[in-house]
């Protein structure tokens, strides 16, 4: 480092030194080694530029990942996050490189990902004057964060940091935001020892656990005769994958996980009965109408789940266990609530619950998913016309032995790998789930392959979202992120045009696309790519592709206009979930 | 159906707090036809909110539990009616003739 500063910057430097002082971009880097942080998801600019170069001499602590977008930045720190369980950190500067963070802001909220995003602002003296890249950071982003603040002084930079990795990381997760004017970021300050933030006098992350409730819910599932559990995201967050293997299996109820709660209950296990919702298995959608108790952790009857709330499982009491008590009664009325992490709740119940059989309860479950294999699944693995979707995804599973971390971007191909991959482990499925953000998967990966690079980290993603962020293949061409893409090609915004084929008259309004030649694109990057259009070459295709330890793109050309089902149609119940193309719209 | 409720918001005294008390009853369409905003005589660090609003009583629940989700606010109470808001109105005056 030393050989590359002038003598004046040397001067400089040891002046500081001398004066015991250091610059609020330097604490404010050393605060982010303090809470662990080693990976930075980021894009410099005029109001950040403090930051950078104090970063300059962080570089051995702190590896900087250059994004070619900001988008990039916060959907990389969200895959890196989802994949290791540790917050991501993104750097950006004002105005645009700030407001370019809203979507993965507004992602990482809805989908509960720890994230702690800084940007740069323009002097304390100038904000409110419209100055050059000045935006309202944080009045923008107010409702895609879970906190956020504005520091104008290098003295408030050490606290604001602890509070935001607390915030982020406690109760519910979530992205917080911390806006540094660029004097606060140059103000020479003498630092002070870094205090990890324990507590905050408004904010109560941890919940009570409520016995009551809990002996409530064990007397219902003890006398229940079709309960049913429903596993989400929470599942995974607590870190309560083993309390509810042991849960379920003593008390031998069947479990179906929510999109984001895929890998929190192992697909091969014999309590496993599907995927729930819109593109969900049939079992599990059909017999939310039939269950006696329904027993939800850590979801939040999302409407991609429910479908029409007035006639979801009507039938049933309601147990549902969440970490964040604007959850509960928001969409379903509850029996039962449980305001609890789910790993304690899931203990606590289970030491009350009796050991039970279920048998008849779970082969109902069988029953439904065999009429869906014949129906859908069996037609989707063996086509007649050109490779599905599904063939693909099938393969992958089969290639990977369902261990990969698989990184799905929105729409159709997204159902299918959910549908299709068969998850083992936690932390393997990532995606855009609440806020189905679109271009979400090629970044998202690269962060999950820089926080598990012993991991397989493979990207699907659909034509349309591979666009809104194939400027990412020069990130990962840049740092050799091994991960491998594969792009399923209908030359479609798919799901859209399902939607217009099913419920507008297959009146295809702006959702056929010309595309580039993508691997011309990724021979630019430098990265090895292959095109599979004939079902003969797709085996050998992902065994190529599996096999190299560098950065992979796979085009697979499929039908043009295949459907996703099962699908509850809009406005229907879980239990009017269609198996096929209606005879009336054909 | 529709009612007068006061809804009485305990929260810091920090920048931006005001708004991201408004943006939850905006992004539900909770209307608000009276608003109160003071800091705490005794300690500048704390302030509180009272708002007269116009929403059903299922809503107004779900609101409570949004607003206590914020990390600045500390609690959320409400009443059916406007009295409480216009004690709270009385008071906050006084106290203002008082300074």
């Amino acid at each position: 480092m030393d050989a590359l500063l002038t003598k004046n910057d040397k001067q400089a430097e040891s002046d500081k030194q001398f004066r015991g002082q250091i610059s609020g971009s330097e604490i404010l880097l050393r605060c982010l080694i303090a809470e662990g942080t080693e990976i930075i998801f980021g894009y410099p600019g005029g109001a950040i530029m403090p930051v950078y170069d104090a970063l300059y001499g962080y570089s051995d602590k702190l590896k900087h990942i250059l994004v070619r977008h900001e988008q990039g930045a916060i959907h990389a720190a969200q895959g890196f996050t989802r994949a290791t369980g540790r917050p991501g950190v993104v750097l950006a500067t004002s105005g645009p490189g700030a407001t370019n963070l809203v979507t993965g802001l507004a992602d990482a909220l809805i989908d509960s990902t720890p994230l702690v995003c800084i940007t740069g602002q323009v002097f304390a003296h100038l904000l409110g004057t419209d100055a050059f890249q000045e935006t309202d950071v944080v009045n923008t982003t107010i409702p895609v964060t879970k906190w956020n603040v504005q520091v104008t002084e290098a003295k408030d930079i050490a606290a604001a940091v602890a509070k935001a990795f607390f915030i982020a990381t406690t109760g519910r997760p979530g992205p917080v935001l911390i806006d540094i004017t660029k004097n606060a970021q140059n103000e020479l300050i003498t630092e002070l020892p870094y205090k990890k933030c324990e507590h905050i006098r408004t904010y109560s992350p941890k919940p009570q656990l409520q016995l009551t409730n809990i002996k409530t819910a064990a007397q219902l599932i003890n006398t229940a005769e079709r309960p049913y559990i429903l596993a989400g995201q929470g599942v995974l967050l607590s870190g309560a994958t083993q309390e509810l293997l042991k849960f379920a299996e003593k008390t031998d109820i069947p479990v179906a996980c929510t999109l984001l709660g895929l890998g929190a209950f192992p697909t091969d296990h014999p309590n496993y009965v599907g995927f729930l919702g819109m593109h969900g298995n049939y079992g599990p959608n059909v017999n939310t109408n039939e269950c006696d108790v329904l027993i939800a952790i850590g979801m939040r009857f999302d409407d991609r789940v429910t479908g029409n709330v007035t006639r979801y499982a009507k039938q049933a009491k309601i147990i549902h266990i969440d970490i964040d008590k604007a959850e509960i009664n928001k969409i379903i009325h509850t029996t039962v609530a449980i305001h609890a992490d789910a790993r304690e709740a899931l203990e606590a119940l289970e030491i009350r619950c009796d050991k039970s059989d279920h048998e008849d309860w779970i082969a109902s479950f069988r029953t439904f998913n065999r009429i869906e294999y014949e129906r859908v699944t069996h037609k989707e693995f063996n086509p007649t016309g050109k490779i599905t979707m599904a063939e693909v995804i099938n393969q992958l599973s089969i290639q990977t032995n369902g261990e990969a971390v698989v990184v799905s971007d929105v729409g159709q191909h997204q159902m299918i790998t959910s549908r299709y991959y068969r998850f083992k482990n936690p932390r393997t499925q990532i995606t855009s789930g609440g806020a189905g953000t679109m271009g979400f998967a090629l970044p998202a990966a690269m962060g999950a392959k820089l926080g598990r690079p012993e991991k397989q980290v493979v990207a699907v993603i659909g034509d349309g979202g591979y666009q809104m962020t194939v400027q990412e293949l020069g990130t990962i061409m840049q740092y050799k992120i091994p991960v491998k893409i594969v792009v399923l090609n209908n030359s479609f915004l798919g799901m859209v045009r399902q939607w217009q084929q099913l419920f507008h008259k297959k009146r295809y309004s702006f959702t056929e696309m010309a595309n580039p030649d993508f691997l011309k694109i990724a021979d630019a990057y430098s990265i090895q790519a292959r095109r599979v259009e004939n079902r003969d070459a797709l085996q050998s295709a992902i065994q190529e592709m599996l096999g190299v330890s560098e950065p992979y793109f796979l085009e697979v050309v499929v039908g043009k206009e295949d459907n996703v089902f099962p699908m509850v149609p809009a406005g229907g119940c879980v239990s009017d979930v269609l198996l096929e193309l209606p005879t009336t719209h054909d | 159906m529709k009612q007068e409720f006061t809804l009485q918001v305990e929260a810091d005294n920090s920048f931006s707090v005001l708004n991201r008390i408004v943006n939850v009853l905006s992004r539900r369409r909770v209307t608000i036809k009276k608003l109160i905003a003071s800091e705490d005589q005794a300690d500048y660090t704390r302030g509180a909110a009272v708002l007269l609003v116009y929403t059903s009583y299922d809503l107004i629940e779900k609101v409570k539990h949004q607003l206590e989700k914020l990390i600045e606010v500390e609690s959320a109470s409400y009443y059916e009616g406007s009295n409480h808001y216009y004690l709270a109105s009385e008071k906050s005056n006084k106290q203002s003739v008082a300074v």
